[in-house]
């Protein structure tokens, strides 16, 4: 098992790298550049002032010494300045941490919390009303993107009760239940789409384990329908869908944009596309890197969480 | 029967008077304490280094930091020379035919590092902004330095005198300098700190900036100004979504709406969900406006620029875009949401303000004089900012044009490229958003029609015109100046390098409890916040 952790680290860090040309290409390659946009703040350019900021921000040299300054930084410990708010992009990216993770796990979890149930249930009760039901709504889901979902759920309170979620980041500490109020309301909105996605994908793999030869002989050795679900189906069944959990968090943690804008969240994403509007490569290049990671990690801890539903799984022999 | 322009002016002027008559309260009900809770539609763009933007999101919140020599009265919604008053300065006085503008500052005054302000630091500023060549610091971007092209030296006479010597007469130098976007800076602080923190003079300290999140300022306890400010602080919080900002405002989480943030339909729906909202309609000095490229086909040619002009019904794009929340006027906002404007009877006979039908034909002539027509329309490229106040007004214009014979298809262009782009004269034709500092003939002639200038994007050059400029800049008798400032005007209608469609207003809104907080009639000037109280 150790080895093959070694291994999968071994291909994350060269699959970063890559993932670090990709990037620093890609950025320099959309028009314009945060000079520009100092001067759009501004309402004009001029040239020569232009060619002083480019130098003062080292932008004036070769991409390839930019790019081996940049990758010397990670190396290093040191991520580079804000161009916009000339900051440590550490002490930026830092607060947005939390605020993204908590929102994609929580929304992870009422997805996990809503879609294995229904999708077992729906699996159990196949072409039943119930099955319908369960199917419409997950149908729901997945056609609802988040975003509007989000909107509409501001609105509905907006008229309804008069209120929204606070505006600003609050902390547990501060308002354990305000905090609780402004992570869930998203998360569900989150949530309830993914979850749609976990139950139609638990619904199928049940539905197929369920057909299995052992599953029938498990039910002529008179197993309890229960037992014979939850017990000998399920764990075969869930693969697909950790699978699917895994990508699906680590979707969110770049993906939910505009569920942080909406709910005005200052998390990762949110933050993400005010960088690329603003061409503020240090942010951009290490938000996106820290992105990567996550995805890289969440798709390691996936292969590993397969080794323990499934026995016959086995890593590094 | 009154007719819709007659009506929508005397409603205009009823709605001032209203505003007028129901401004201040009297300082001795102001309650002191409390936090104002306002809102930002993005981050500020360039920290707290007012004098490196151009735009409303850069000086809104950063007003309360900062004082200037003058500024406009804040319990006064118009502004002119007569509702100037001193902030630093304690008095002023103009000398040698209006050549010599000298300041006596107040003595009592610190900066929120606790350092005496002094001359010095007038002196420091205003050599910074102008480009003297004995300026100790130069700004990374100075947007205004065309403002200051007249001042020839800045003296500090003695720690608490500063003459600013001009090379020729200019009243308007006054209402420049009282503009949100003409604070003091610090001559002890360089000026790229301003970018990432504030040291000012202000009524407010600044607290926190979080970025993205929110900036927090907190009563300056050592304010010159005894008994002011009346808060305890003020939060500006960064909401970028619009639909979140207006349900943040209607449900109280914000107290004041974003300046050019509620149009007239938000309004509606503010009034109706919340009655007790208190929402004034102002002109926020922000123009509508079609820039064309003179320095190439087709619109250097005078009559494709006039068919244009001629095409497009003002007063049709003021109802479809803006649902009537907007005026038309020329090149300076009309009465009474400015000073220098023409009036309804001047407009009839300029391009694009006749009868509609009447209008189209004269394009429609113009055309076919050059060889397009209908049948063979002229095909070009207009390009707009990817934003949406941006792109709904250009498609009505696009719309407009394709009646008389002019296909026009519409390129978004994101913010990064849109300034280059028209700097460098990479476009044929434009539909572009102006704002303007104060309500001044000086502040707009010269940013934005004057030779050479970094924002004439149509690379409009008249002799005549700038000689005309320079007459009125110069004029110290007002109703000589006026008709100067109208002719001008004409005059550049005529021309048509860049069109004028109307004047947006937005609808300020706070909550009953907000008081003294007046929108003006330019929005880059009322956001000190120093006489701002809660009556809660």
């Amino acid at each position: 098992m150790k080895s093959y952790v070694a291994q999968r680290l071994a291909v994350a860090l060269l699959t970063l790298l890559g993932m670090s040309v990709v990037i620093f290409v890609l950025l320099r390659l959309a028009p314009g550049d945060i000079v520009d946009i100092l001067f759009s703040a501004a309402g004009f350019v001029d040239p020569k002032d232009k060619q002083a900021i480019l130098h003062d921000l080292g932008m004036d040299r070769p991409y390839w010494v930019q790019y081996l300054d940049w990758i010397r930084g990670i190396l290093s410990g040191d991520l580079g300045k804000s161009y916009r708010y000339e900051l440590p992009t550490w002490q930026l990216i830092r607060p947005l941490l939390p605020v993204t993770l908590e929102l994609a796990a929580l929304a992870i979890v009422i997805a996990v919390l809503l879609g294995v149930p229904t999708g077992v249930i729906s699996a159990i009760r196949q072409d039943s009303g119930l099955d319908y039901v369960l199917r419409v709504l997950s149908l729901a889901g997945l056609s609802m993107p988040s975003f509007w979902l989000a909107m509409v759920i501001i609105l509905g309170l907006v008229a309804y009760f008069d209120w929204i979620p606070p505006m600003t980041y609050v902390s547990p500490s501060q308002n354990l239940r305000l905090h609780a109020l402004q992570f869930l309301l998203p998360a569900l909105a989150v949530g309830y789409r993914s979850s749609a996605l976990i139950m139609r994908i638990t619904r199928s793999a049940l539905l197929e384990v369920l057909r299995e030869d052992y599953i029938r002989t498990a039910r002529a050795k008179g197993q309890t329908p229960q037992m014979v679900v939850w017990r000998h189906a399920l764990s075969n069944a869930m693969l697909p869908v950790v699978t699917v959990i895994g990508i699906e968090f680590a979707f969110m943690i770049g993906g939910l944009v505009v569920t942080e804008t909406v709910f005005n969240l200052p998390g990762v994403a949110r933050f993400l596309v005010q960088a690329i509007q603003w061409r503020d490569y240090p942010m951009v290049q290490n938000l996106v890197m820290f992105i990567s990671i996550v995805v890289i990690l969440s798709n390691l801890a996936v292969d590993l969480v397969y080794g323990l539903l499934d026995p016959r799984v086995r890593y590094g022999d | 029967m009154i007719s819709a322009p007659r009506l929508t002016l005397l409603a205009g002027a009823v709605l001032a008077l209203t505003v007028l008559l129901g401004v201040a309260e009297p300082a001795g009900a102001a309650k002191a304490g409390g936090v104002l809770t306002l809102t930002q539609r993005e981050d500020l763009p360039q920290g707290f280094a007012i004098h490196e933007t151009a735009t409303i999101s850069g000086v809104w919140p950063a007003m309360p930091c900062f004082n200037n020599l003058v500024l406009f009265d804040p319990l006064k919604p118009m502004e002119s020379a007569d509702t100037v008053i001193g902030e630093l300065a304690e008095k002023w006085s103009w000398q040698d035919g209006y050549r010599n503008l000298v300041f006596f500052l107040r003595k009592d005054v610190k900066w929120h590092d606790g350092t005496p302000f002094t001359s010095k630091d007038v002196k420091y500023t205003f050599d910074m902004l102008r480009e003297g060549p004995d300026a100790p610091q130069k700004l990374r971007i100075n947007p205004r330095k065309d403002w200051y092209s007249n001042v020839e030296a800045v003296e500090a006479a003695d720690p608490y005198t500063v003459v600013f010597r001009l090379k020729r007469p200019q009243p308007s130098l006054l209402l420049m300098l009282a503009s949100g976007y003409t604070p003091v800076y610090a001559a002890h602080i360089p000026p790229a700190s301003y970018r990432t923190g504030c040291i000012g003079t202000g009524p407010f300290k600044l607290k926190e900036w979080r970025k993205g999140e929110f900036v927090e300022y907190v009563r300056n306890p050592d304010y010159f100004v005894k008994g002011r400010p009346y808060l305890d602080g003020l939060k500006y919080i960064v909401i970028t979504e619009p639909g979140t900002r207006i349900a943040a405002l209607q449900t109280g989480q914000v107290e004041v709406s974003f300046p050019n943030e509620v149009s007239k339909t938000n309004a509606e729906q503010l009034r109706a969900a919340n009655p007790k909202l208190v929402i004034t309609p102002y002109s926020i000095n922000t123009n509508d406006n079609i820039v064309m490229n003179m320095k190439k086909p087709p619109f250097d040619n005078p009559k494709m620029r006039l068919a244009v002009s001629h095409a497009i019904d003002r007063r049709a794009l003021v109802q479809a875009v803006h649902q009537g929340g907007a005026v038309v006027g020329a090149s300076l906002a009309p009465k009474p949401y400015g000073a220098w404007g023409l009036l309804e009877p001047d407009l009839a006979s300029l391009p694009g303000y006749g009868k509609p039908s009447d209008e189209k034909n004269k394009a429609r002539k113009l055309l076919a004089e050059v060889g397009y027509s209908p049948q063979s329309p002229l095909r070009i490229e207009m390009v707009t900012r990817n934003i949406a106040v941006y792109v709904t007004m250009a498609s009505f214009v696009v719309n407009e044009l394709k009646q008389i014979g002019i296909e026009a298809t519409l390129k978004q262009i994101e913010t990064a490229q849109w300034h280059p782009m028209g700097t460098r004269g990479e476009f044929q034709i434009a539909a572009n958003l102006t704002g303007i500092g104060p309500d001044d003939p000086d502040a707009n002639f010269f940013e934005n029609f004057s030779c050479g200038s970094p924002r004439n994007y149509s690379f409009y050059c008249s002799e005549q015109v700038m000689t005309q400029i320079q007459q009125q800049s110069q004029e110290l008798d007002p109703k000589k100046r006026l008709a100067m400032v109208q002719a001008i005007q004409r005059k550049l209608e005529e021309d048509a390098p860049r069109p004028i469609l109307d004047w947006r207003l937005d609808y300020f809104t706070v909550w009953p409890y907000v008081k003294n907080f007046i929108p003006h009639q330019s929005m880059y000037n009322f956001g000190r916040a120093q006489e701002v109280w809660l009556d809660k």
